[in-house]
């Protein structure tokens, strides 16, 4: 672990772009090289939206704050200038690309990371597709199938951890990748992820979850709580058991309470 | 207007479209030596002609395309003399070199995939013909449709211009039927079945000139064809009109597989009629693919006469600055139990423009008819225009059918997605292009016209 953080966020805030009104409320969030964090929160909290914002979704505009990526602001970047810089999202909701083949798509992805001039090797590509597929336990043919078209939820999980394992990301946002899995899918996603990082334990893993459930099988470094745009408790992997007992209700009264005093200390002034 | 403004334009509707080059003498030479019933086949269609107004935007049928704007017949010119005097096929033919032949023309040739046999056409006459002599033997005929009027006789009198495309049809068929100066006859005896595609590579060299070509393909019982027709030019500064009547008549239980991959360049304004007549248990499907031409009209008329028929009509247009694409499409289900399912979509840039116009025909005694129609289209700049006129008509109770048409722009989240993974913006949009149209490529997947089409829109997508 090296002192400088690979992914630092600061005071930021976003909102929706045509709308008024910020999601994000002033995040601050600092990731390290290597290290696995959660992110958890009830709907509306504005989780999902950290994720695109930090991908470059152009729905979301930022409007302050900092975000820097292995020291470098990335918030003027377009989507595929921070993929190239090693960021990954894996969708909540996937989305599906008719007529384009996961292989067409995935070499695509791998050859415009290339220098102009150099060639994706695509035997080497086929044989890691393959075997990457194999691990994730997909049928083979997936390979030649439309990007997520006509794909059960798991099948279109199992693609996002497809995609990342072949990208080979230095931060890996997970949006919601547990959302609509069963027990089995959700251990053949967790086991992949969990591989991945075995493989490259450099990787930074952001994990955005409603859930608990998922980090029995991936254990994260810290655990954060975000309600109503901010990060409201930071801490070790018992965060998360915490949850499991109280819910966000304990949350949602002491923020109350503190937005409460807030207003009453406004009203004072 | 004043009818003493008017003089030499005749108003009313009638008598349009004669001019220098389109009459009757036109009509008279180009059927100089031709045996009776051709010469009075032609004759008749050029009475057809003259009867029939030039369709105007009245017509629910060219209500988008505006021939008094986009057609200037009377600044166009015919030279159907001299192609009477030479008739090169088969064997007696001088043999065609690929070698000295235009760079665009060799160039889709030397692409092309292994095939029964070649036919080339250039400037409406055909310069070349080889076939499989394996297939010669078991009596498969290609042969420019000139040689046919000697050779085969019979079935050209029997089906050129009758059964499928008559003059009656309309004006153009009937400009057609009547000016025609070359094409090709194919003919596949009962039961023989060509492995590989026949491929007909069609070229044009005389800007400002109108061309007539006419294609017969008659599919024997149990036989199996499929037929790729490219057609190509240079870009035009002066308008050339290129028109084509293709006639597909597959008997029972044939299967054909019509290829139309129209390439043609700017200036062109591209007339393509074609009719399908789809037998007992035949399979009969065509692709029509659009890449070329100012402005391209393709009348699809697919009749499925026997129970049993099966018609996939697939279409693709993709359109660039000054481009014009009109479809209109009918299946027509005379006979019970039947099926045809259409698919026609178009990409738009610039300011190109589609029309789609469909109908679904169900005769009252065509029962148990399957038929669907769906159109699709996808416009890539805020000037592009597309519009879609799905229909039904139906007078037998047991069917079932269905349409629809989409016009939409390229999603948001389609391109968010694929740019999260590293794309480029233009390399993201030019992938969904693609997957949309490639949707129609694969459904009829001809050895070597998925990868030419999808090579030559993906360059005009790098360049545009």
């Amino acid at each position: 672990m090296s002192d400088t953080p690979i992914l630092s966020i600061r005071d930021l805030t976003a909102k929706v772009a045509d709308e008024d009104v910020d999601i994000l409320k002033g995040v601050d969030l600092d990731l390290f090289k290597g290290e696995i964090h959660a992110i958890m929160g009830p709907n509306g909290s504005g989780k999902s939206t950290l994720a695109k914002v930090l991908a470059g979704h152009p729905g979301y505009e930022v409007t302050g704050g900092t975000v820097t990526f292995h020291g470098d602001d990335i918030s003027e970047l377009e989507p595929d200038e921070r993929s190239q810089a090693g960021i990954f999202l894996a969708f909540q909701y996937p989305v599906e690309i008719p007529g384009v083949s996961i292989a067409n798509f995935l070499r695509t992805a791998l050859q415009a990371r290339l220098e102009e001039g150099e060639e994706l090797d695509l035997f080497d590509f086929q044989d890691e597709l393959m075997a990457r597929m194999e691990m994730l336990e997909m049928d083979p043919s997936f390979a030649e199938r439309p990007v997520n078209d006509g794909f059960s939820g798991g099948e279109k999980k199992r693609n996002e951890i497809l995609q990342l394992a072949m990208l080979r990301p230095s931060l890996a946002l997970m949006d919601e990748t547990d959302s609509g899995l069963d027990i089995d899918a959700l251990q053949v996603v967790s086991r992949g992820i969990n591989r991945l990082h075995e493989e490259n334990p450099d990787m930074t893993v952001l994990i955005i979850t409603h859930y608990q459930r998922l980090l029995n099988f991936i254990k994260p470094d810290k655990v954060h709580v975000m309600l109503n745009g901010r990060i409201v408790r930071s801490g070790g992997a018992d965060v998360a058991l915490e949850l499991e007992e109280g819910g966000y209700e304990d949350y949602r009264t002491a923020e109350a309470e503190a937005i409460a005093e807030a207003e009453a200390e406004a009203q004072e002034a | 207007m004043s009818d003493t403004s008017t003089i030499d334009q005749p108003i009313g509707g009638l008598m349009e479209g004669i001019t220098d080059a389109f009459n009757a003498s036109a009509v008279e030479a180009v059927s100089g030596g031709e045996p009776a019933w051709l010469a009075n086949r032609r004759t008749e269609a050029w009475s057809a002609y003259e009867r029939t107004p030039l369709p105007t935007t009245r017509l629910e049928e060219w209500r988008y395309t505006n021939l008094r704007k986009l057609l200037k017949l009377d600044r166009l010119g015919f030279d159907g003399v001299s192609l009477d005097a030479a008739v090169a096929t088969g064997s007696d033919a001088e043999p065609f070199d690929l070698a000295g032949a235009p760079e665009a023309l060799r160039a889709a040739m030397e692409a092309d995939h292994a095939a029964s046999g070649h036919v080339v056409e250039i400037d409406g006459r055909i310069v070349h013909v080889d076939l499989d002599p394996e297939l010669a033997s078991q009596g498969v005929v290609l042969t420019s449709l000139r040689r046919a009027v000697a050779d085969h006789p019979d079935a050209l009198d029997r089906h050129l211009a009758t059964d499928a495309l008559p003059a009656s049809r309309g004006k153009f068929q009937a400009l057609n039927a009547a000016l025609w100066t070359d094409g090709v006859f194919l003919h596949v005896p009962k039961g023989v079945r060509l492995e590989l595609p026949v491929r007909v590579t069609r070229y044009l060299t005389k800007p400002g000139t109108a061309f007539f070509n006419r294609t017969l393909i008659l599919a024997d019982a149990a036989s199996q064809v499929s037929f790729v027709d490219e057609g190509l030019s240079a870009d035009f500064a002066e308008q050339t009109l290129f028109s084509s009547a293709v006639e597909v008549i597959a008997n029972d239980g044939a299967q054909v597989q019509y290829v139309s991959l129209q390439r043609m360049g700017r200036g062109v304004f591209h007339l393509q009629q074609q009719r399908t007549l789809a037998g007992r248990d035949s399979t009969l499907d065509t692709l029509n693919v659009a890449l070329g031409a100012s402005v391209a009209r393709t009348d699809l008329n697919a009749r499925l006469l026997g129970p049993g028929a099966n018609s996939d009509m697939l279409g693709l247009c993709f359109g660039e600055q000054g481009q014009h694409f009109d479809h209109n499409t009918s299946q027509d289900h005379v006979a019970p139990h039947a099926k045809s399912d259409l698919l026609y979509k178009g990409a738009l840039d610039g300011n190109a423009r589609s029309v789609f116009r469909g109908i679904i025909k169900v005769h009252k005694n065509a029962q148990q008819t399957d038929a669907y129609q769906t159109n699709r289209n996808l416009l890539l700049s805020e000037h592009a225009r597309a519009d879609s006129l799905p229909n039904l008509e139906i007078e037998a109770d047991d069917v079932k059918c269905s349409h629809g048409a989409t016009v939409g722009q390229l999603d948001q989240e389609h391109l968010f997605y694929l740019m999260s993974r590293g794309l480029s913006r233009d390399r993201a949009e030019r992938l969904v292009v693609l997957g949309f149209l490639g949707e129609v490529l694969s459904r009829l997947p001809l050895g070597g016209v998925v990868e030419k089409v999808t090579r030559i829109i993906e360059e005009r997508l790098q360049h545009g």
